[in-house]
Order: C-alpha cells, then structure tokens, then sequence
C-alpha cells in the first residue's frame, strides 16, 4: 500500500473544473515532484489534498484511510502539511511565533522546543532571525521559514509549492538539498517545482498538462527522456 | 452626563474648576469610550473590519439588562447580578449572531461590503430596540448608587469610578490574551493570513466566532456602564451619544493596540471635557464634539497609526 493514494480526483473553483479526475500513488519515504507549467493544476492538486480546496469526486487515501472531504485542520492533524505557494508567513509575527504556530495540532505541546531546534539545525539563517518579524525576512528566508513551520507539526508528508520561485539558483540548490535532509530524516515529500535542478532530488516524477498528469515515472527516466524536458520544462527551465 | 457634577461652582478655587473637574470628568468620560473602542479595536485587529454596529450591541445588552431589572416583556422582575448577566449574555450573543449571519457568508467580500454591512446591523437593531422597547428612554441598571468621591466642588458616582477601573483591567487583560495566550495569537494569525493559518489547523470559523462573542461582550459592558452612568437607554443611544468618540479613542490609540484603546479614550475624555469646559456655548455651541473631530482629523493626517499603534 502506498502512503498517498489519490484516485480520480476532481476539482476546481466556482463551476470552472481544473482537474480532470488525477492519480497517483506516492510511497512512503520517497520525494515526489510535479512539474508542469504556470496554470497546469499544480497548486490546485497541492491544496486540494491540504483540504484548501474541496474535493468534487474521486477519492484520496493516506495511509489506507480515506482523507477527502476532511477540511485543513482534518488533514493537518492526519500528517500532512503544506507549505503554500506565495510562503504566506504572518508577516506581523517573529520567526519562532511562526514556527510555534506550525505546531498548532500537536498534543505534546511541552516538546515542540526540540522541533523548533530542529528546523533551526536544517535553517540555521532562522535561528539567526528567530525574533524578526517573518515579514521583514528575505524571499529566501521566508521559503525557509514556510517550510520550517511546515515540519512543525511532524507530518508523515510534506508538501511544499513551489519552493525556489524567486530564489537565486544558489540558494534553490541549498533549499533543496535541506528538503533532500529532511526526506532522509524520514518524512515523504512532494515537491511543486518548475525547476529543473531539483530532478536530481527526484525518486518519482510527475507532470502535469491543462489538469492532468501526463507523466509519471521514476526521476532518472524523465531525466533520461530528453525529449519530456524539452517538451514540458523547455520554457520554464529557460527562465 | 451625571457621573460628575460640579456642586457649586461659585466656591471653588479657579485652579480647580479649570482642571481637576475637567480632568476627572474627562478620565470617566474617557473612559467609557474606551471600553467601546476596545471592542472596536479587537474587531478592527482581528478581520480589518470597522463595525458600527457596536455600539448598539452594548445598547441592546443594556435594554435587556433594563428589562430583567425592571421585569419588563417576557422576564420577571430580576435581581440586578441576574439582570446583569442577562445584559452580558445578550451580547455575547449577538455578537455572535452577527458573525454567523452577517460576517462568516462575507469572508471573502471586500472589506467595505462587510463594514457596510455592520451599518445595516445598526440600523436593524436600532429598528428591533424601538419595536422591542418603545422610543421612551428607559432606566438603565446601576450597578452601584452611591458616590465614590464627594467635595464641594467635585462629584464621582461609584459607576464613574468602577468604570475607570473594568477599562483599565480589561485593556491590560486583552493585551496579555493577544501576547500570551494560543487562542488570542490564533486570531492574530488569522487577520494577518487566513490560508496559513488554516493550513496549520487553525479553524478560521471557529476563531472569528470567538472574536465577535468577545466583542460583544465588551460592547456589553461597555453599554451597561455607560447607561448606567447617563441613567436612561433608548434604542440608538449609545451609538448616538459614544459610537464617533469611542471611534476617535480607537484611532488615536493606534488601531490594533489594545491598550491604545485605553489611553486613546481617556485622551478624547479629556479633550472633550476641556473644551466643553474652556469654550462657551455662545462661542461654539457642542465645543466638545467640535474639538474631538478636529483631534481626530489631525490624528489622522499626522499620525495615521495612532499614538501607540504600529503600521503593520
Ligand atoms: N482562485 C482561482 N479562481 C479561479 N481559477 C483559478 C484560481 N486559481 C487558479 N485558477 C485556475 O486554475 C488553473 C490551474 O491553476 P494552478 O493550480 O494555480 O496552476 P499551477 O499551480 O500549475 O500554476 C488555471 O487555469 C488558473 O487560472
Ligand atoms: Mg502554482
């Protein structure tokens, strides 16, 4: 059984339909990545199944229980976070504020000093900066702090939107090689990207075309499928 | 407004009658607006929203109150703990009626349709107090009778006193419930980003509930004081005698501080009771209304965000 299992799943906003009825399965502990281009249905999968978006048909299971239909709160409290598109801190609020709210489903709130100091082992930029206001941090920062709180609460699967959009090529490499991190600390990944660098992060590959997947396979074959990249990543890789 | 009374102003030394009573009746006065202007400022801080309504919800919690003291409609004569405590679950729950109806279906309407709204709110309870209670003023409960302080120059109702002191805990008490308690940063979180906040397993419903159930709660006791110091409630009365002021509190306050809201109505208080006091009636007839709106406007054009707020 893998850990995600989503089946025909449909959505979209108001009556305009955006996915076409998608699956996909996702292992647990591997990094999954879906590429595809501005206005494919990337961020739409993505907060479907964090419960920002409700779910017309199709079913989505996680860990063999079925999670569509749960709203955000439901879902984060199953294991599964997201770190949205836009990072979306609380601008207002301090570095360790934000992270603290990260963790705001967990029962042992007496232990969430260690995952803070976690997050700070992975972003040692965060700790720099833990009583900043998040709002006067970096782009750079704010990727990381978006996906710090995201580990906050200790998901089983951690979504992350499009995490170098903005970001120096250097400092998209550094992102995902903390994402790579925390995928071997034991937490299963799916990555929203129209980057190309993080394919070698890749163990399975997806793309996404006007509302469905048109590709799904390991990392190396679409790394090896030259023609897929000039296909689907030709413009954004060229950005 | 009765909660100080100058008794013979013949006596009294010139000093005393240009500033202590100014600065006493101006601290009670204050006072009361700021109470009200908290609940604006925790609306305000909360979802960005003014609500006009506010006023009235502390008018109905004092009608109400009023009723049950006096075993009027459908309550029979009450003793004034319970009479109270009828007045401050009134509003509670209108302030949550109000959420739920007006608020939560305009979660994502633009700001001015929802402010917009609130003044609908104002004039359908205005209309609903008439229908419920007539246009006659009515007694307001008092909490206290007698007199706090009493000189030959100077008169503090124990209601004026008590009212100085519920604003200044309440204001400190709402600070340390945004700084330090999970549900007071959970509403912070969600007016400064709703999705992250429901991201994290915040629910926005439930924390916009709370919001306005202690908004109306303040707007509660903020309405039974004031009535209690004026004496009489009528429908529109406290919009109509403390909405602009408690409004004017607030801004000069700084917005979201909520100890803003505490100095900012003892400020207006002062201001008002200066210019009532300083500026003959033949001179400029409502001075102190006049000179609030003048201190409103320089606020506002010098320093948007208040005395003590930040621009966030
Ligand atoms: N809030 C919205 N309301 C209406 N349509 C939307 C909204 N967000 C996205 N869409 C539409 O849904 C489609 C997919 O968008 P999105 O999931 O954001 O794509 P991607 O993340 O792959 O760039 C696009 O056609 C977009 O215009
Ligand atoms: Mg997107």
């Amino acid at each position: 059984m893998s850990l995600l299992e989503v089946e025909e799943l449909r959505t979209g906003y108001g009556a305009l339909p955006v996915l076409q009825g998608i699956s996909f399965n996702v292992e647990e502990g591997q990094t999954a990545v879906i590429f595809g281009l501005n206005g494919a249905g990337k961020t739409t999968t993505v907060n479907c199944l964090a419960g920002v978006l409700p779910t017309w048909s199709g079913e989505v299971r996680f860990d063999g229980k079925r999670i569509s239909g749960k709203d955000a709160p439901g879902i984060v409290k199953a294991g599964i976070a997201l770190s949205p598109e836009g990072r979306r801190v609380w601008p207002g609020l301090s570095v360790l504020k934000n992270l603290e709210l990260g963790a705001w489903v967990r029962k042992d709130q007496k232990a969430i000093g260690e995952t803070v100091e976690q997050v700070f082992g992975y972003f040692p930029r965060l700790e720099e900066r833990k009583d900043q206001m998040a709002g006067t941090l970096s782009g750079g920062e704010q990727q990381m702090l978006a996906i710090g709180r995201a580990i906050m609460c200790k998901p089983r699967l951690l979504m992350i939107d499009e995490a170098s959009l903005g970001l120096s090529p250097k400092l998209a490499q550094t992102v995902f090689q903390v994402v790579s991190q925390i995928n071997d600390d034991g937490t299963t990944v799916i990555i929203v990207e129209q980057n190309v660098g993080v394919l070698p992060y890749a163990d399975q590959a997806l793309i996404m075309e006007k509302g469905a997947l048109t590709f799904d396979g390991r990392g190396e074959e679409l790394e090896r499928s030259g023609e897929l990249r000039k296909t689907y990543l030709g413009e954004a890789a060229a950005e | 407004m009765s909660a100080v009374l100058l008794t013979a102003p013949q006596q009294m030394q010139p000093l005393a009658l240009e500033f202590v009573v100014p600065v006493v009746s101006g601290l009670i006065q204050g006072s009361v607006y700021g109470l009200l202007g908290l609940g604006l400022v925790l609306l305000y801080k909360s979802g960005r929203i003014f609500n006009f309504a506010q006023a009235e919800i502390g008018t109905f919690s004092a009608l109400f109150a009023a009723f049950a003291d006096q075993g009027t409609g459908p309550f029979p004569d009450l003793p004034v703990p319970v009479a109270i405590l009828i007045g401050l679950l009134t509003g509670v729950g209108l302030g949550l009626l109000v959420e739920r109806v007006v608020i939560r279906p305009l979660f994502s309407a633009p700001k001015v349709t929802v402010v917009v709204a609130t003044a609908g709110v104002l004039l359908l309870l205005v209309a609903l107090g008439g229908f419920l209670s007539g246009p006659e003023p009515r007694s307001a409960v008092q909490i206290f009778e007698g007199d706090f302080l009493e000189t030959s120059s100077l008169r503090v109702t124990d209601t004026g006193a008590l009212v100085v002191v519920v604003l200044a805990v309440l204001a400190v008490l709402s600070a340390l419930f945004f700084s330090r308690t999970r549900t007071g940063t959970a509403i912070i979180a969600v007016s400064q980003e709703p999705t992250a906040t429901r991201l994290v397993g915040i629910s926005v419903e439930r924390t916009s509930a709370l919001t306005w159930g202690i908004a109306g709660l303040l707007g509660a006791i903020a309405g039974i004081l004031l009535s209690g110091t004026v004496g009489v409630v009528f429908p529109g009365s406290l919009t109509f005698i403390a909405l602009v002021p408690a409004f004017t509190a607030a801004v000069l306050g700084g917005v979201t501080a909520l100890p803003g809201a505490f100095v900012g109505g003892v400020v207006v208080g002062m201001i008002e009771s200066f210019a009532q006091t300083n500026i003959p009636k033949d001179v400029l007839p409502g001075s102190g209304k006049v000179v609030l709106f003048v201190a409103l406007l320089a606020v506002l054009l010098l320093r948007p965000a208040g005395l003590l707020g930040k621009e966030t």
